[in-house]
């Protein structure tokens, strides 16, 4: 057998046109190894052969599943899959954007033998993927439409076997619901993207692989670099510190996802397993530092905690295993459940209120209930808003004064308003089967709701509770979490930024003074990072903070590696000083595939991979007017509920001039353009997309060139 | 030394743990030995006369990997550290400890309906480790080419590279489904305890594998299959010697 060239990559992308039934392989290496995995080859996917003006929904619209060289090896925290596609829930107008599964099945694809999967075409009646190894076949799906999630993997793994990984979609999905998902391993989903599936009948994706990965440099260094990787995790997002005082620990910060403690017990484990004090330096205790459920629900979650549970390769198991027996009763529904952050909340967070308040018994039921039914119809919550939506448009009235009388009869609405769970099973299914007035137009997403009710985005950015950003999706880490920084980023996507490079740093637990420190030796200043909620102006290091954040959330998509744990500049491990290592990235990326690069050298492809997805922004938006037609900040960030003065302590908001600045700065630090906050014909030449400029300049979608245009400091 | 080279202290050992369930005395045993210990050594088989194929009598392995359920987390990291830090590839396939088969539905697979474990069922997730068996050793004694011998320094029961043809024939003997093919290299290949020190138990986040002196798990930990009986049958008559009473 020849042995390939690289390690790490399966070598191989799989492209399946549903309109005509064939399929294909492509070589990675020689057609995407400049963008490596992930993001990178879905946007140049989309850039290549989806035009401009293609609707998400149309047979011409591409869906790309990609993995990276890092899925499926030891190295930790790998278990991502990118979904890009044009995305139904951007508004006014789709735009590209990408979606995130962990789970098992960027491993299981390696292991087939594939780092992607291209979608095109539509099929012509409901089928199903089969890819076992080498063997792709295009299934019939009839008789799998109209279930959910859950019957649907269990009859395909019938058929395949019970090591199938299957990534399908819901009834929502296939009704065309554009708040839709497709997910894999019971609680793993990529947002968004249900619907684009249910354009082109393809029910699921199902996955077995018996091959292997291959690490091409020496096994021993391999084995050493993994220990160290190891040895630098946090908890959850990188927390670095336990949110309890613990008999090795320095520091502790009660806000951190390192929930561990003597005493915390997984309780309905069988018999109950004691979290403990779980010391760093204890390798073989990683997967108890976390508990989502306890984090995000409180410490009665620990009663119904079974086990952390998530991706394959990652020790850090951000999903929880719940097993709450009174659902069953209750509910009539099965009393073990998981997910992790708002997939956990998702019919919680409908609700205002509980009769037994915001930490009690009802809560966690509502969790249950919403799980069972959400991730089994397949809907998708965007990050909460579609949540933070219902129960404003509740609340003010506006439902009751859209539907008619008897649909808004058809509710239990003293149910809801009394906290009480069941009323989620009058809700959710008819938002999967678009039964109705309300549950339609909660399908849509947030920017076209506002548009059918004809309501005003400015309302919605007005109110800081809502936590909308623009284009119909909420904030994900801005200035609450890192002040200016996270407001640039924030701006920068077409969906939810999902970026915890700089929340998964200045959230990590650790003193401010030690957090400034390490600043100091990654970004070149303490003055890059401030204290939450305790801001000083715009400085150069913030923007160069925000331009390593975004540029590692798109090295992390594309090569694999969990933007949710990662980076891992900090560390829990005091004789370092706390510090992590900043190049761990390309030593592994190195050592797994043979192709030696050092961090700049990565920084740089990642840096081409999030500028070709500018570009796809500028060019289906048809406007190099970036910063006044698309980096917009919403109004609720200039403003503080109490009139405290802006770098006040305690207060989130921003000045309005200071983040005129903050992009400045920023647009400079990416070497774009200024005025128009589009990257110039020289950047796309830097980072080798001179093609991409070209056919950007014929469009008139280049700015100035530098000279004209750029300011000379 | 005795009259045996010092092999007869081997023999002792293994009668020793046979003792209980076959009855023999070391006196019974050592005659039976006496008309055919031609070839025992650790490494080659023990040769039962003339008309028969040798049965393979192995030392007792001196440790096991063993493990707590309640306590995996199915991230697989064993299999990934068993597989990458021995040969240098990802490849949870031929992993030498099995989680990822019982990860979804349990051991039962999907059709354990109600009593479904795993990530789909109940939660629980199993850990198949390899029982390094005393004898008679299945996979060992199934192997037409007595490619599975006991490695120094632990007697572990391991695939001897240069003799194993890949016939799987050891796979279909294991009622534990503890050998892998790797269809890569074209053989077979089975837990061989690390040197004492097993990277899956290193590599796992949750304390959930220990490396323990050994132990005789085979009547402890149910079979997941019964094994296609694969013995070739003059192996099965040196059999009688010992067994038949």
């Amino acid at each position: 057998m020849k042995m390939a060239k690289y390690g790490g990559w399966a070598g191989k992308i799989l492209r399946v046109d549903l309109t005509s039934g064939r399929s294909g392989t492509e070589d990675t290496v020689e057609k995407y190894k400049e963008v490596l995995g992930g993001t990178g080859i879905g946007y140049q996917v989309l850039w290549d052969e989806v035009p401009a003006g293609t609707k998400p929904l149309d047979p011409a619209n591409k869906i790309i599943f990609a993995t990276g060289p890092l899925a499926g090896t030891g190295a930790p925290c790998n278990g991502r899959t990118a979904v890009t596609t044009l995305w139904p829930t951007c508004w006014p107008k789709p735009l590209v954007a990408t979606g995130h599964m962990g789970g098992q099945f960027a491993g299981e694809l390696k292991y087939a033998g594939y780092d992607g999967i291209i979608i095109e075409g539509r099929a012509d009646r409901p089928v199903w993927l089969s890819i076992i190894n080498d063997q792709v076949e295009i299934k019939d799906a009839r008789s799998l439409w109209g279930q959910g999630i859950r019957r649907t993997t269990l009859e395909i793994s019938q058929q395949v076997g019970p090591e199938t990984v299957v990534a399908a979609i819901g009834p929502a999905g296939e009704n065309l619901v554009p708040m839709s998902v497709v997910m894999n391993s019971v609680s793993h989903s990529a947002g968004g993207v249900g619907s684009v599936l249910g354009s082109k009948n393809l029910k699921a994706i199902a996955v077995r692989g018996t091959g292997s990965v291959r690490i091409a440099g020496n096994k021993d260094e391999w084995e050493k670099l993994v220990k160290f990787h190891l040895s630098l995790l946090g908890a959850n997002n990188q927390h670095v510190v336990p949110n309890s005082p613990q008999p090795w620990a320095e520091y502790y910060n009660p806000a951190t996802r390192w929930v561990a403690s003597k005493g915390r017990r997984w309780a309905a484990a069988n018999p109950a397993i004691d979290t403990g004090s779980c010391d760093p330096h204890e390798l073989n205790r990683l997967a108890y530092r976390t508990n989502n459920a306890a984090f995000f629900l409180g410490e009665l979650a620990w009663r119904y905690t079974v086990r952390g549970n998530g991706c394959t390769s990652c020790p850090i198991r951000c999903h929880t295993m719940l097993r709450v027996p009174s659902v069953a009763a209750k509910y009539g529904i099965k009393e073990v459940g998981q997910n992790t952050c708002s997939g956990l909340q998702f019919g919680k967070a409908f609700f205002k209120n509980f009769p037994d308040g915001p930490r009690g018994q009802t809560q966690i039921e509502a969790c249950m209930v919403g799980m069972n039914l959400a991730d089994d119809l397949g809907i998708w919550c965007n990050y909460g808003q579609m949540q933070r939506d219902f129960q404003k448009l509740y609340y003010d009235g506006t439902i009751k004064q859209k539907l008619e009388e008897n649909e808004f009869k058809s509710y239990s609405w003293d149910k809801y308003e009394k906290g009480d769970p069941s009323f989620l099973f009058e809700l959710l299914p008819r938002i999967a089967q678009k039964q109705g007035e309300l549950a339609t137009v909660l399908g849509l997403g947030t920017g076209y709701v506002l548009e059918k009710w004809s309501l005003s985005e400015e309302e919605w950015k007005k109110d800081r509770r809502l936590m909308y950003w623009k284009m119909g999706h909420p904030k994900h880490h801005a200035n609450e979490d890192a002040g200016q920084c996270g407001v640039i980023i924030n701006t920068q996507y077409n969906r939810d930024a999902q970026n915890h490079s700089h929340c998964n740093f200045v959230r990590n637990g650790l003193p401010i003074d030690v957090q400034k420190g390490l600043a100091r030796e990654i970004w070149g200043s303490r003055d890059a990072v401030d204290a939450a909620g305790s801001y000083t102006p715009m400085n150069p290091y913030k923007a160069k903070m925000a331009k390593w954040a975004l540029l590692r959330k798109e090295l992390h998509d594309s090569l694999a590696l969990c933007n949710w744990m990662g980076p891992w500049v900090a560390s829990p491990l005091k004789e370092r000083g706390y510090r992590g290592d900043d190049t761990l990235e390309s030593m592994l990326y190195s050592l797994a595939t043979g192709d030696k690069k050092s961090a700049e050298e990565l920084d740089l492809v990642a840096e081409r991979i999030f500028v070709l997805h500018r570009a796809l922004t500028i060019r289906d938006m048809g406007t190099k007017e970036l910063r006044t037609q698309h980096d917009s900040i919403p109004e609720w960030v200039f403003r503080d509920s109490n009139d405290r003065p802006v770098y006040t302590k305690g207060t989130i908001h921003l000045d309005k001039d200071d983040l005129n600045l903050a992009l400045d700065m920023y647009y400079e630090e990416m070497d774009w353009d200024k005025s128009t906050g589009a990257p110039s014909g020289e950047t796309y030449q830097r980072l080798g997309l001179a093609k991409i400029a070209d056919h950007l300049g014929r469009k008139g979608l280049l700015p100035q060139s530098r000279g004209e245009g750029k300011d000379v400091k | 030394m005795d009259e045996y080279g010092g092999r007869g202290e081997m023999l002792e050992k293994v009668i020793d743990s046979l003792n209980n369930e076959l009855n023999l005395s070391r006196r019974q045993f050592l005659k039976i030995s006496g008309i055919s210990i031609v070839g025992i050594s650790t490494l080659e088989p023990f040769l039962a006369g003339a008309n028969t194929k040798p049965v393979i009598i192995m030392e007792q392995a001196e440790g096991v990997v063993i493990s707590d359920p309640t306590k995996c987390v199915g991230c697989r990291r064993c299999e990934l550290a068993c597989t990458e830090f021995n040969e240098g590839k990802a490849h949870p396939d031929i992993s030498r400890i099995k989680v990822g088969r019982n990860v979804n539905y349990g051991p039962k697979s999907v059709y354990a309906g109600e009593g479904a474990q795993g990530n789909w069922g109940g939660g629980l997730v199993v850990q198949d480790l390899c029982k390094q068996c005393p004898h008679p050793v299945p996979c060992a004694n199934a192997c037409p080419n007595d490619a599975i011998v006991i490695g120094p320094p632990l007697n572990a029961r391991v695939v001897d590279l240069d003799k194993c043809i890949g016939c799987k024939m050891c796979l279909r003997a294991c009622p534990w489904e503890m050998i892998s093919y790797d269809s890569e290299t074209n053989k077979a290949t089975k837990c061989f305890l690390c040197q004492g020190k097993p990277k899956c138990v290193e590599a796992c986040p949750a304390s959930a594998l220990h490396y323990t002196a050994w132990n005789d798990y085979t009547n402890k930990i149910p079979p997941r299959v019964v094994p296609t009986s694969v013995m070739p049958p003059e192996k099965a008559a040196a059999c009688n010697l010992c067994h038949k009473k």
